[in-house]
């Protein structure tokens, strides 16, 4: 058996994974669609592109050096020989899974409660900002961040 | 016992965990539904490592960097940290992604002449 060999059965679990957060997440979006216009689709597509495209570079760098001083080693013979420098491509499998399967999960184990969302807002400054924008956002809430 | 690359995968790791509060990236987003989707991705990958292991794709190197500690054979207690720090990387990327196309969109319209431009970045 050969790396890709497993690499595809791995890849169709996270295929299919993926597959099923994509409808859940559909269904709850036709659920409440009112009420949670969520973020726009080209901006997800514009920062998952940029995440990749990251991740995959340092996989590549990092592989390299992992297999240069020696960490792992593989049977030549079970790999296809296509190389990003010392790095077989196989190995660019588990950075694509994750870049896959684990928004993914997190997607599923969403719940009525929203998550933070990612802030450039330092965490000690934190607590009141997140109480205004809360503010703001209740009906019939006083914009008071218009005075800052 | 080498433990050169276990002290590197916990300086990385420690960089994630300061990045990840800082930005609110992953854990300080929702750390229950984190630690969830963290441990089902490092159960995965050490299952798609055994199998890889089992089949003799690919084998711990006899190197003086890791400490010869093994979970199973051929696959080194440093895997699991490598793992965790996959995870935590892109869970962290994919958020902070997000965070970065925001500054880069507020300070193209900025420059342009945007009048509401730089909402809540302030602090440093």
């Amino acid at each position: 058996m050969t790396y890709w060999a497993i690499n595809a059965v791995f890849l169709v679990l996270v295929a299919t994974e993926a597959g099923a957060a994509l409808l859940l997440a559909w269904s709850r979006r036709r659920a409440s669609r009112a009420s949670s216009p969520g973020r726009p689709l080209a901006e997800r597509v514009r920062a998952a592109a940029l995440a990749t495209v990251v991740l995959l570079v340092m996989t590549a760098v990092f592989d390299n050096v992992m297999i240069g001083v020696g960490l792992v080693g593989y049977d030549e013979a079970r790999i296809s020989g296509v190389k990003i420098g010392i790095a077989p491509l196989e190995d660019f499998a588990y950075a694509v899974a994750a870049l896959v399967l684990l928004p993914s999960v997190w997607s599923l184990l969403g719940g009525r409660r929203p998550p933070r969302e990612p802030t450039r807002v330092h965490p000690r400054d934190r607590a009141g900002v997140e109480a205004s924008t809360t503010a703001a956002v209740a009906p019939g809430a006083t914009r008071e961040e218009e005075a800052r | 016992m080498g433990v050169l690359y276990l002290v590197a995968l916990g300086v990385a790791l420690t960089g994630m965990a300061l990045l990840d509060r800082r930005f609110a990236l992953f854990f300080w987003r929702d750390g229950w539904r984190a630690a969830v989707t963290l441990l089902v991705g490092v159960v995965f990958f050490l299952v798609w490592d055994v199998v890889g292991i089992d089949v003799g794709i690919f084998f711990r190197g006899e190197t003086s960097f890791m400490t010869g500690v093994q979970l199973a054979p051929e696959l080194p207690l440093e895997e699991v940290f490598f793992l965790t720090l996959l995870c935590w990387l892109t869970m962290n990327l994919l958020s902070g992604a997000r965070l970065a196309l925001e500054l880069l969109d507020e300070r193209r319209s900025a420059r342009s002449g945007g009048a509401r431009a730089g909402s809540g970045g302030g602090a440093s």
